[in-house]
C-alpha cells in the first residue's frame, strides 16, 4: 500500500514538473549543406514566404512549407511571416496573380520536404528543431520560434 | 437611344490558336531543380438583374459563369505569365508575357499587359476572388466593358520596387507599347494575331509608396499618354474622326485602420479628338471611393461610389455609350471557405447612353468566387 502511495505521488509529481522536452521546444530554419548562406535576417524570411525574391550572398533563397503539424503551422503564421493564415493566403495569392511569382511549395511529409531541400541549393524550410538535429546533408541557419 | 448590349466577344480570338501557344509555352518550359510553376483557377458565376429602369428598354438580366486561369513559370531570373478568361460572355487572352528578373527588385517584361497607369487593374487583374465587391470601378473598366482608360499594352514595361532603410518602399513601374484602337463603341486592344493593325503609342507611369515594405497599404501617383487610332468606318459617331489622344494623370491610395479598408483613385483625363478638319478637347475627372468594413473574418460589409467632374457633357464619354458615368453601390462578402465567397451588391446607376441625360436604373448582382488550387 505505502509503495503505490509512493508511486502515485511520484508521478503527480512528475507531471507537475516542466517537461524538458516541451521546454526545449524550438522551430529552425535549416538549409543544404551545400548553401554557402550562413545568416538570414528575419524580414528576410517573410519576404521570402510571401513570394518577394530574397538573394543573400548572392544566393536566391526558395522557401519550402511544412503541413500537417497543427502547432508548426500556427507558429509559422504568428512568429514567421506575422499574419494571419486568411493575409497570408491571400498575400501569396496576389503575387502570384501580379507578378506570376510561384507560392512557396508545400509538403505532407518531413522526407521529401527534407529531401527537397537537400536538391535544391539555398532552399529553406522551417522545422521543429528535435527533426532538423537528427538529419544529414542539412544544417540549421537560424532559431524562429523558442517555446517558454 | 441605348446603349447596345454586350455581344459575345472574342479576342485575340482564334481561342485555339492561342491556347495552342500558351500550351507549347506549358510544355517547351524546362523543368530545372531551380524552376517552380503554379497554374491558379479563378472560377466565378454571376447573376445580374436591372429594376427600377428609366425606360423599360434598359431592362438587364443574365447569369454568367467565367473561368481566368493563370499560368506561371519562375526559373532563376526568368519568368513568363499568361492569363487566359473564358465566360459566356467572352474569351480573351488577358496576358502573355516573358520576363527578365536583373536584381531582386528589378523586372522587365516584353509583351501583352496590363497598363501600369491603373491602380484597381494592377492589384486584381482578372482575379475575382481577390477583390471584395463583384463589380470593378468604371474608371477601371475593362475596353470591352466601355473601359474609357486603355486596360492591355503590348510592349515592354519595367517594374522596380525597392526597400528603404527605415523598412518603407518606393517602386514604379514604366511601360511603352502599343495603345487600342478605337472602333465602333469601345477600345480594341492589339492582337499579337493581326501584327498589321495599326495602333499607336502608349507610355504609362506608376509611383507606389508603401509605410512597410510588406504592407498591402499604399499610395501612388499615375499617369499615361495614349495615341488611340480611330477604325472612323466601324461606325457612323465615329465618321471623319482620326484619332484621340488621352493623356491621364491621377492619384490613388490604399488605407487600412484595424477593421476599416479604403480605396480611392482621382483620374483627370484630357483627350484631344482629332477630326480631319478640326480637333476637339475635352477633359474631365472621373474618381472612386470604396470602404470595406471587416465584421469578422467571415464577413465584410462594403460600398463605393464611382463618379465624374465635368464628364457629363463629355464628346469622348458619348463615343462610350455603355460607360458607367455613376453607380452608389453597398454589398455584402461572405467569406464561406478559405478559397471561396459568395456576394451580392445592390446598386443605383447611371449609364452614359448615347444622349446628354444618362439611362438610369437600379441593379442587384449575387456571385459565387472561388481559386483552385
Amino acid at each position: 500500500m505505502r509503495c503505490r502511495s509512493a508511486t502515485v505521488v511520484f508521478l503527480a509529481i512528475a507531471w507537475l514538473l516542466p517537461q524538458p522536452a516541451e521546454a526545449e521546444r524550438a522551430v529552425v530554419l535549416i538549409t543544404s549543406d551545400s548553401c554557402p548562406v550562413t545568416d538570414i535576417s528575419a524580414l528576410d524570411i517573410r519576404k521570402a514566404y510571401v513570394s518577394v525574391a530574397v538573394s543573400v550572398d548572392g544566393r536566391t533563397i526558395r522557401p519550402f512549407r511544412m503541413d500537417g503539424d497543427e502547432l508548426l503551422n500556427r507558429i509559422f503564421y504568428q512568429s514567421i511571416v506575422a499574419m494571419s493564415q486568411k493575409s497570408y493566403e491571400r498575400r501569396a495569392l496576389s503575387m502570384a496573380l501580379k507578378y506570376g511569382t510561384p507560392r512557396p511549395p508545400v509538403f505532407d511529409d518531413i522526407d521529401s520536404a527534407v529531401d527537397a531541400v537537400r536538391r535544391l541549393e539555398c532552399s529553406v524550410l522551417y522545422l521543429w528543431k528535435e527533426d532538423a538535429e537528427s538529419l544529414d546533408g542539412v544544417r540549421i541557419i537560424k532559431l524562429l520560434w523558442q517555446g517558454d | 437611344m441605348i446603349a447596345p448590349k454586350k455581344r459575345r466577344t472574342t479576342r485575340l480570338c482564334r481561342p485555339s490558336a492561342t491556347l495552342s501557344i500558351l500550351l507549347a509555352g506549358l510544355c517547351a518550359s524546362p523543368v530545372a531543380a531551380e524552376s517552380q510553376q503554379e497554374l491558379l483557377l479563378f472560377p466565378s458565376l454571376d447573376t445580374y438583374n436591372t429594376f427600377k429602369e428609366e425606360r423599360p428598354e434598359i431592362e438587364d438580366s443574365f447569369v454568367r459563369g467565367t473561368l481566368n486561369v493563370l499560368y506561371s513559370y519562375s526559373g532563376e531570373r526568368f519568368r513568363f505569365l499568361g492569363e487566359y478568361l473564358w465566360s459566356s460572355h467572352e474569351s480573351e487572352l488577358e496576358r502573355f508575357k516573358g520576363g527578365w528578373q536583373w536584381q531582386d527588385d528589378t523586372m522587365l517584361w516584353l509583351g501583352r499587359f496590363h497598363s501600369t497607369a491603373r491602380y484597381w487593374t494592377s492589384e486584381y487583374h482578372h482575379g475575382q476572388f481577390l477583390q471584395t465587391p463583384i463589380t470593378r470601378p468604371s474608371l477601371e473598366e475593362w475596353e470591352d466593358e466601355s473601359g474609357p482608360i486603355p486596360s492591355h499594352i503590348t510592349g515592354l514595361s519595367l517594374e522596380v520596387d525597392r526597400q528603404r532603410g527605415d523598412d518603407s518602399a518606393f517602386g514604379y513601374a514604366i511601360s511603352a507599347g502599343l495603345a487600342p484602337k478605337f472602333a465602333e463603341h469601345e477600345l480594341v486592344p492589339y492582337d499579337v494575331l493581326d501584327p498589321g493593325s495599326d495602333h499607336g503609342l502608349a507610355v504609362n507611369f506608376r509611383l507606389v509608396y508603401r509605410p512597410e515594405f510588406l504592407s498591402p497599404m499604399q499610395v501612388g501617383f499615375i499617369s499615361g499618354w495614349n495615341e488611340i487610332n480611330v477604325v472612323s468606318e466601324s461606325s457612323p459617331d465615329l465618321t471623319d474622326l482620326d484619332r484621340i489622344d488621352q493623356l491621364t494623370v491621377g492619384g490613388f491610395a490604399d488605407w487600412r485602420w484595424s477593421d476599416f479598408r479604403l480605396i480611392a483613385s482621382l483620374v483627370y483625363l484630357n483627350n484631344e479628338m482629332k477630326y480631319v478638319d478640326a480637333n476637339v478637347n475635352d477633359d474631365f475627372l472621373l474618381s472612386y471611393v470604396q470602404f470595406e468594413y471587416a465584421i469578422n473574418e467571415d464577413f465584410t460589409f462594403f460600398g463605393r461610389t464611382d463618379n465624374g467632374f465635368d464628364e457629363d457633357l463629355s464628346p469622348y464619354l458619348r463615343l462610350l455609350p455603355g460607360f458607367i458615368a455613376h453607380r452608389h453601390m453597398l454589398g455584402l462578402r461572405w467569406d464561406i471557405a478559405s478559397f471561396q465567397s459568395l456576394t451580392v451588391e445592390i446598386a443605383d446607376t447611371s449609364r452614359q447612353g448615347e444622349a446628354f441625360d444618362h439611362d438610369n436604373f437600379k441593379e442587384y448582382r449575387f456571385q459565387w468566387s472561388s481559386v483552385f488550387p
